[in-house]
């Protein structure tokens, strides 16, 4: 099949996919986000129990398979009542393994600031929150931003497990998997989806160097 | 008390006073009862639904079992091990083309690297399995699994080897040089080696991420230790018990190969200390 | 204004400060000497308990010194303190780094936190960078933007822990020109240093430490002439070549 052929036929079929894979992105990166914060403060607060259990949780997340969580997710579930969608499934399985990584890379950010600015802070008398939220964060954000970039990507790449639940509309891997089983899309379809995939790619990209260059102006 | 082996972890609190650790104390011990209330919640949801019954875990205790779900590791290896030396070849080769200076060859490599790094594995195994076989290509499902997670670690692969080779000191390049070796040489013989290892940490990552593309390996039927357990599962009638066993055996694979990489990594820097 | 009673540190088995008895009065300046591993900086940091103490006291204008919370942050507020290696705040810009805790711990209006930062900087002599990040100044212009930073606050007294240990040769005096200055505006001191002549210009007592004791109290006059204990004799005689 040509591209034309193929986009007359598929081609809002397309739009929507991208649109999913976008959608699914978005939400897993801020659910990861939100997840992979709230994991990195108990993991650097002075409360065993909580550090052990997030260590713990970052260990799972960063080790199962995506493959493997979503089948725990969409078919092992149910045995214990617990039945989600298949978009609910998709996205959890593509929030919790992101959300291990982003705590790794916000623990390797806080690391790279030099203790002596905690102390110094400190000394003009600043309180723990004050410290936390002037001096850490900013800084263990600046230094997370290309790692963010990534994981973003990473995200993005992680939706593709959509393509192994039924969904309506599925993404862009999962209308591949559904032009090749219905027809002979042949490496049409196929490329497609690929370049569009590479071009979100880019664009995270592309948007991540231009923040980093500018928090990264001052080393 | 050397300030730099300090890290932030251990000045981010302050050595706390009484007042504060008696409140450090209270909330250790709320947490903790929290905690235990949350995994008893989680035992009594198994035990409501009935999944603690004895007829989904007994099998666990014969030796068939585990020498089924081992030759489905077995499988799990040798895919991850052959995707993993593809993808090494194939990245070696992106990455001698993306450093060698030649417009062409620069360009073409960086495209595929963007290309392998920007699609999902999942992508490329259909590609695979429902593409490739319209063009006449008919694969073993071994390789209908193996190529596509080679192909999609290929780009990475060629990224951290050069940065390795970026990090070796340019003066070892110029001293061999001067030493009379050709270019080529130079480079297998004296930069490489060092990049490569610098780079065995984030390489063995990279194989993490490998073993996990390798769970796909269902998709294209073939028997790998996912496929072998869900075959356990239809014998048994067991799904919960079996696919958790398979979770946390990839789990300890991978935190054993991210325990080598940082190790390892420890390992360097401290011979690079002395 | 600090008084130091009986004070004991141990590190595991490590008694790195023993029975300490030290006070500093208002407007004085104390310098601490000794050789390295003496217990000579741990001791500095104890007083505004960047170190904690095991046993003693630590009195600072007679109250005792607070253990946490927010009593112990409003005394540190008062407590400059200026470190070995600057620990200027990386992601601020020199006026930012001495507005943050004015505006934050004072809770001064921006602008006059700025007006007072502009003023202190002149007095140190880098308002020209105010505008830039610690890491495109030098050493030394870092030093000094760490004793605006600190002055910022209005403290009471100021402790200097090695403040010229990590300067190129060439930049010692800019950072020491500035602390004499203090000295002479009757500003408390309490600073460990290794530069015996800055010492014996500036100090109203010179405090010999050795192996975590004090070993002698002296005017800089008596202790730089006739040091009262062989252990300072030698030190003296060592730091000579």
């Amino acid at each position: 099949m040509s591209v034309y052929e193929l986009l007359s036929e598929y081609g809002s079929r397309y739009v929507l996919a991208l649109l999913t894979t976008w959608e699914l992105t978005f939400f897993a990166a801020i659910i990861s986000f939100v997840i992979g914060i709230v994991v990195t403060v108990m993991r650097v607060s002075p409360i065993k129990p909580l550090r052990a259990v997030s260590e713990l949780y970052v260990q799972i997340f960063r080790n199962i398979p995506g493959a493997s969580l979503l089948i725990l997710l969409v078919y092992a579930l149910p045995y214990l009542d617990v039945v989600l969608s298949y978009f609910a499934c998709v996205l959890i399985a593509a929030s919790l393994i992101p959300s291990a990584f982003c705590s790794e890379y916000l623990m390797a950010g806080i690391n790279t600031i030099d203790p002596g600015q905690i102390e110094a802070a400190r000394s003009l008398g600043m309180t723990f929150s004050q410290i936390i939220r002037k001096v850490v964060i900013p800084q263990a954000l600046r230094f997370s931003v290309l790692p963010l970039t990534n994981l973003l990507v990473a995200i993005m790449l992680t939706t593709a497990l959509a393509s192994q639940v039924p969904l309506n509309p599925t993404d862009l891997t999962g209308i591949v998997s559904h032009i090749n089983t219905h027809a002979v899309g042949g490496i049409t379809a196929f490329m497609i989806s690929a370049f569009l995939y590479c071009m979100t790619a880019l664009v995270i990209g592309f948007a991540g160097n231009l923040i980093d260059r500018k928090v990264r102006l001052m080393r | 008390m050397n300030a730099g082996h300090v890290s932030i972890k251990d000045v981010l609190y302050e050595e706390p006073g009484p007042k504060l650790k008696k409140r450090i104390k209270a909330v250790t011990a709320m947490s903790t009862v929290l905690i235990i209330l949350l995994f008893a919640l989680m035992v009594h949801r198994f035990y409501i639904t009935g999944q603690l019954d004895g007829k989904y875990w007994f099998f666990f205790g014969r030796l068939s079992t585990w020498r089924f779900l081992f030759r489905g590791l077995i499988g799990t290896v040798e895919v991850a091990l052959t995707s993993g030396v593809l993808a090494f070849i194939l990245g070696f080769i992106l990455m001698t083309g993306r450093i060698s200076g030649k417009k062409a060859a620069v360009k073409i490599c960086t495209a595929l690297i963007e290309f392998t790094r920007g699609v999902p594995t999942l992508l490329f195994v259909y590609f695979f399995f429902l593409v490739a076989p319209q063009f006449g290509l008919k694969l073993a499902s071994f390789w209908k699994i193996t190529l596509p997670v080679a192909l999609s670690a290929c780009g990475v692969v060629a990224e951290v080897l050069r940065s390795g080779v970026n990090a070796v000191p340019k003066g070892q390049r110029e001293a061999a040089l001067s030493l009379g070796m050709v270019e080529r040489k130079v480079f297998l013989k004296i930069v490489f080696p060092q990049a490569f290892r610098y780079v065995i940490p984030a390489l063995l990552s990279e194989l993490v991420i490998v073993v996990k593309d390798t769970t796909f390996a269902y998709v294209v039927n073939f028997p790998d230790l996912m496929q072998n357990a869900s075959v356990l599962i239809s014998n048994y009638d067991a799904m919960l018990s079996v696919y958790l066993l398979a979770a946390v055996i990839y789990i300890i694979i991978n935190y054993l190969l991210n325990k080598a990489a940082a190790y390892y990594a420890g390992h360097r820097k401290e011979r690079s200390l002395l | 204004m600090i008084e130091i009673k009986k004070l004991n540190k141990y590190y595991g088995d490590h008694h790195v400060l023993k029975d300490i008895d030290l006070s500093v009065d208002k407007g004085e300046v104390v310098v601490i000497i000794g050789p390295s591993g003496s217990g000579k900086s741990t001791l500095c940091r104890t007083v505004n308990r960047l170190e904690t103490i095991d046993s003693g006291e630590i009195l600072i204008e007679g109250e005792p010194l607070p253990e946490d919370g927010k009593d112990l942050a409003a005394i540190r507020s008062k407590i400059g303190m200026v470190f070995q290696s600057f620990n200027l705040f990386a992601h601020k810009t020199i006026l930012e780094n001495v507005t943050l805790a004015p505006v934050e711990v004072l809770h001064k209006s921006h602008a006059e936190a700025k007006e007072e930062a502009m003023r202190l900087l002149k007095r140190v002599g880098v308002d020209s960078q105010a505008d830039k990040y610690p890491i495109q100044l030098s050493g030394g212009q870092q030093q000094r933007v760490a004793i605006a930073r600190s002055l910022a606050m209005n403290p009471k007294v100021m402790l200097f822990d090695e403040p010229t240990s990590a300067l190129d040769p060439e930049m010692i005096n800019e950072v020491l020109d500035v602390m004499t200055e203090l000295a002479d505006d009757g500003m408390t001191m309490m600073i460990v240093t290794h530069e015996m002549n800055f010492a014996k210009q500036v100090s109203d007592r010179v405090v010999f430490m050795d192996d975590g004791r004090i070993l002698e109290i002296n005017t800089p006059e008596k202790f730089f002439s006739e040091p009262g204990t062989d252990r300072a004799r030698d030190f003296l005689e060592s730091i000579k070549n």
